[in-house]
C-alpha cells in the first residue's frame, strides 16, 4: 500500500471513530493493521475544541498531573490559599490547555485561583503596556512575546533569582532543561532573563507529500527546490492548487516574519554590526527578488492573510506547502478541520542560499536562521501584589510534567523543554490525526540548528509590527517603486527610530 | 391593469431583493456556526448542502453550562461564553436604562425650560459626541483603577451610559420639541406641577421616541469594544471583546466565533421585538410639522 494511501485510509478510519461511526475495538484493530501501536489510544476521544484538545484524555490516568507535583503544590500553596492571580495571554495552545483543562488541578491542590484573560496578541501588548506604565499590578504574570523582551525586561523578576528562594522552589524544576537556543532567543535581554520560555511557534517546512510524490518533485530542502517545486505545482494544478502560501497581510507583523525567513535564508540580516538597518544590501535585495518569484506561485489572496489565512489555504488544499509555524501541523492532521489530514509532512526549513551571517555580524542580539521563531516567555510581574503565589504558578505552568500534558492535551504544540520531547506520553501521540506530535522531532531539530531570532531592542515592537510591514505592504501593492527604493526608504525610517532610542 | 400588476410585481421583487441582501449575511454567518471546519472553507461555498453540527455551540457554551464533563472556572479561556453573553445583556440593559432616565430628564429641561446658557449647554453636549473614545480610554483606565471600578458591572454600566448620554439627550430633546408646548401650558393652567406634566402627559406622548432612543443606546452598548477591552480584565467581558479571543495563534476559530455571534444576535433581536411597536412611531415622529 502506498504511504499516502495508508495515511489517507488512516485519516478516514480516525474520522469515523471520532464521529462515533466505529467502536473502539474495531478502530484499534484497523489502526494496528496500519502499523500503529498504543499511541492510537490517544486519538480523537470525544469532541475536540478548535485546537484539538481531547476532553476524555484528561480523565485518563496517564494524562493527569504528577502526584509529587500535586503534593508539592498542596504544601507550598497553603499560605497563599485564597489568592487570585491574573494573567493576560495570547490564545495559544499552552494557555488554552491550562485555562480549560489543567488549571483546575492547580487550583484544587494549592487553593490559589487563576484567572486567565485570553486575547489576540496586539491586545495583550496593550494590556501589558498599560499595566507597566501604571505600575498598578493588575496582572501578576506577563506573557511576553520575544519581540517585547527588551521593553519589559525591567518589569519582571529574573527566574534565576527567584529560584534562590528554597522555600518556594519546585523540586526538580531544572531550569537548565529549557532548550538553550530558546532561552537565548526568547528569554534573554542583555544579561537579564525575562521569564522562562513558554511556547515556541517556529517556522518549519510543511508540504503535501502526496503532491510532491505525484509530480515527482525533490523534497524542498533548499530555497531553489522550493521555488522550482512551487512553480511546477502551480503550473500543473493552478488555479485550484498553488505551490506555496504566505502570511503577507500588509501592515501586519506576519509580513515581517515572512520577510525575515527569506532575508536570513539569503544570507542577509536586519541590522549590521554597527546597528544600522541593512535589509537593503545586496543579499537583502536578492531575498526580495526571490520572494517576488515565490509570490507568483502563491494564491491571489495572500496579500490579505496573516498566518491564519496561510494555514487555512494549506488546510483546504489551496496551497501545497508553507514555511510557517509548526503549531499548524496538528491542525492539518485533524480530519474535521482540514482536507489534508495525513497528507502533510514536516521537514526542517530549506537550506539558505549562502552562509548565514553570524551573531557578531549583526546587532541587538539578532540571530539569522531560516526557522524564524516567535516564542514567548512567562514571567512574574514586579508590580504583582502576590509575587510568591505567582512564582508558584509559573513554576507549575512551565514544569516538565505540565508541559508534557500541554503538548498532548493542547494539540501537539512544541514544548520548550528538552525532556518533554522524549516524554513517553508525547511520543505516544506521534501518529496521523488531530493533536499529533509527529512533527516535534522536526521542531526540535529546527530549534537546535536552524532557528532565527529577531533583534532585541526597545523599539523593535514598533519596527516589527508597524514600520517594516507597512513598507513591505506598500511594495507588494505596487505603491512604493522597486524593491531597492522600498528598502532604501525603509532603512531611513528604521535607522531614525533606532537613533531616537 | 397590466401596468398595475407589473408594477406591483416589480415592487415585490425589489422588496425581496432588498430583504435578501440584508438577510443573506445573517443567514451565512448563522450557517457557519453549524458547519465543520471543512465545510466553512469549501470551494465553491456550500450554502445549503452541508452536514450540520452543534459542535461549535457545544464547545463555546457547553463547557460553561457544565456539559462536556469539564469544569471551567471564571477566566477559563475561549470556552466560557454563556456568562460573557450574560455580561453583555446586563451591561447593555442597565446602561440603556440609566442613559434613558437621565436623558429624558435632561432633554425635557432643555426643551421646555429657559435658563442661562441653555444653547451653549446643547452645543457642549453635541461636542462630547465628537470626542473619539480612544483619546480618553487610557485616562479612564487610571481613573477607574483609582476608584475601584475596573472590571466591575458598575464601571461598565457607567461608562456605556456616559457614552450614550449625548446622543440620547439630543434625540430625546428633538422628540420633546415636537410635542406642542401648549399642552404643557394648559396643564399648568389646570394646576399640574412640572414633574406631573412630564410624567403623566409628555412622557407617554414620547413613548415612541424613547423606544427609538433605547434601541440605539442598546445597540451602541452591545457593540462597544474599546472601553470593554480597556476597563475589564477577567471579571466580566462583553461579547465584542470575547469574540476577538477566537483569533488564536494558529488561526481563527471561525465556527466558534460564528456560534457566539449567532447567539449574540438573539438578545438584541428580542429587545427590538419588544419595542418595535413604538419604534416605527418613534422613528417617524416629528416628520410632520404642525
Amino acid at each position: 500500500m502506498k504511504d499516502s494511501m495508508r495515511k489517507a485510509y488512516l485519516a478516514s478510519v480516525t474520522d469515523r471513530f471520532v464521529k462515533g461511526q466505529m467502536d473502539r475495538r474495531s478502530f484499534l484493530r484497523a489502526a494496528g493493521k496500519l502499523g500503529l501501536g498504543a499511541g492510537a489510544l490517544g486519538m480523537g476521544l470525544g469532541a475536540r475544541p478548535f485546537w484539538t484538545m481531547s476532553q476524555a484524555q484528561a480523565q485518563d490516568q496517564e494524562l493527569k498531573p504528577n502526584a509529587d507535583v500535586m503534593k508539592w503544590l498542596a504544601d507550598v500553596g497553603k499560605p497563599f490559599a485564597g489568592t487570585t492571580l491574573k494573567l493576560a495571554t495570547e490564545s495559544t495552545p499552552p494557555s488554552n490547555a491550562i485555562a480549560t483543562q489543567l488549571k483546575q488541578y492547580f487550583e484544587e491542590a494549592s487553593g490559589i485561583k487563576i484567572e486567565i484573560e485570553v486575547l489576540p496578541l496586539e491586545q495583550v501588548l496593550q494590556k501589558l503596556t498599560l499595566d507597566v506604565a501604571s505600575s498598578l499590578g493588575t496582572y501578576d504574570l506577563y506573557y511576553i512575546d520575544q519581540s517585547w523582551a527588551a521593553n519589559f525586561s525591567q518589569d519582571v523578576f529574573d527566574p534565576r533569582e527567584q529560584l534562590k528562594n528554597a522555600d518556594l522552589a519546585m523540586p526538580n524544576y531544572n531550569i537548565d532543561d529549557f532548550l538553550k537556543p530558546l532561552v537565548d532567543g526568547i528569554a534573554m535581554y542583555k544579561d537579564t532573563m525575562v521569564g522562562v520560555p513558554y511556547d515556541i511557534p517556529i517556522f518549519i517546512m510543511q508540504y503535501r507529500k502526496d503532491i510532491w510524490d505525484e509530480l515527482k518533485l525533490p523534497t524542498p530542502t533548499t530555497m531553489e527546490d522550493l521555488l522550482n517545486a512551487s512553480k511546477a505545482i502551480t503550473d500543473a494544478k493552478g488555479p485550484n492548487v498553488y505551490g506555496t502560501s504566505g502570511q503577507m497581510k500588509s501592515g501586519h507583523y506576519s509580513l515581517e516574519c515572512d520577510w525575515t525567513a527569506w532575508l536570513w535564508g539569503h544570507g542577509g540580516s536586519i541590522f549590521d554590526k554597527d546597528g544600522k538597518f541593512c535589509g537593503n544590501d545586496e543579499r537583502g535585495l536578492e531575498a526580495m527578488a526571490y520572494w517576488d518569484k515565490l509570490k507568483a506561485t502563491m494564491p491571489p489572496g495572500v496579500n490579505g492573510w496573516t498566518w491564519d489565512g496561510e494555514g487555512q489555504s494549506v488546510a483546504q488544499g489551496v496551497a501545497a506547502s508553507m514555511l510557517s509555524w509548526g503549531e499548524f501541523f496538528p491542525f492539518f492532521d485533524d480530519p474535521k478541520a482540514s482536507k489534508v489530514s495525513g497528507l502533510m509532512e514536516a521537514i526542517v526549513p530549506p537550506k539558505p542560499t549562502t552562509t548565514l551571517r553570524t551573531v557578531q555580524e549583526t546587532a541587538f542580539g539578532e540571530i539569522p536562521g531560516v526557522g524564524h521563531q516567535g516564542g514567548s516567555s512567562l514571567a512574574v510581574s514586579k508590580y504583582s501584589k502576590a509575587p510568591d503565589a505567582a512564582w508558584i504558578f509559573m513554576q507549575w505552568a512551565t514544569s516538565a510534567d505540565t508541559q508534557a500534558l500541554i503538548t498532548v492535551l493542547g494539540g501537539g504544540t512544541g514544548p520548550t523543554r528538552t525532556s518533554v520531547y522524549d516524554d513517553p506520553r508525547v511520543k505516544a501521540n506521534a501518529r496521523v490525526g488531530a493533536g499529533t506530535t509527529r512533527h516535534l522531532p522536526v521542531v526540535r531539530e529546527t530549534i537546535a540548528n536552524y532557528m532565527g531570532s529577531e533583534p532585541d531592542l526597545p523599539a523593535w515592537a514598533e519596527i516589527s509590527s508597524d514600520t517594516i510591514p507597512v513598507a513591505l505592504g506598500k511594495y507588494f501593492a505596487g505603491q512604493s517603486g522597486s524593491a531597492k527604493d522600498t528598502m532604501d526608504a525603509l532603512k531611513s525610517q528604521v535607522d531614525e527610530i533606532v537613533a531616537k532610542g | 391593469m397590466n401596468a398595475s400588476v407589473a408594477s406591483r410585481t416589480l415592487r415585490t421583487l425589489a422588496a425581496w431583493v432588498v430583504v435578501g441582501l440584508f438577510f443573506f449575511p445573517i443567514y451565512y454567518w448563522t450557517s457557519v456556526a453549524f458547519k465543520y471546519g471543512n465545510d466553512i472553507f469549501s470551494r465553491p461555498p456550500n450554502l445549503f448542502h452541508f452536514t450540520p453540527t452543534f459542535d461549535n455551540f457545544q464547545k463555546v457554551f457547553g463547557i460553561s453550562l457544565g456539559r462536556g464533563g469539564v469544569t471551567v472556572t471564571p477566566g477559563g479561556g475561549n470556552f466560557f461564553m454563556a456568562p460573557r453573553l450574560w455580561d453583555s445583556i446586563v451591561v447593555a440593559t442597565l446602561s440603556t436604562l440609566v442613559a434613558i432616565v437621565i436623558a429624558t430628564l435632561a432633554a425635557y429641561a432643555l426643551s421646555r425650560m429657559n435658563f442661562r446658557g441653555r444653547h451653549q449647554f446643547v452645543n457642549w453636549v453635541l461636542s462630547t459626541r465628537m470626542m473619539p473614545p480612544v483619546a480618553v480610554a487610557v485616562p479612564m483606565f487610571f481613573i477607574y483603577k483609582g476608584f475601584g471600578l475596573l472590571d466591575t458591572f458598575t464601571g461598565m454600566v457607567l461608562i456605556h451610559a456616559l457614552m450614550n448620554l449625548p446622543l440620547a439627550v439630543l434625540l430625546m430633546k428633538s422628540f420633546f420639541d415636537d410635542i406642542p408646548a401648549e399642552i404643557d401650558e394648559s396643564a399648568i393652567v389646570d394646576g399640574a406641577s412640572r414633574f406631573t406634566i412630564f410624567r403623566r402627559i409628555v412622557l407617554p406622548m414620547a413613548k415612541g421616541g424613547i423606544a427609538a432612543t433605547a434601541v440605539l443606546c442598546f445597540i451602541f452598548s452591545w457593540t462597544e469594544f474599546l472601553f470593554a477591552l480597556t476597563l475589564t480584565t477577567t471579571g466580566l467581558k462583553t461579547v465584542p471583546v470575547v469574540s476577538s479571543t477566537f483569533v488564536t495563534s494558529i488561526g481563527t476559530a471561525w465556527g466558534n466565533m460564528a456560534a457566539l455571534g449567532a447567539a449574540s444576535i438573539i438578545p438584541a433581536f428580542i429587545f427590538i421585538l419588544l419595542v418595535q411597536k413604538h419604534l416605527v412611531r418613534g422613528l417617524t415622529m416629528g416628520s410632520l410639522k404642525q
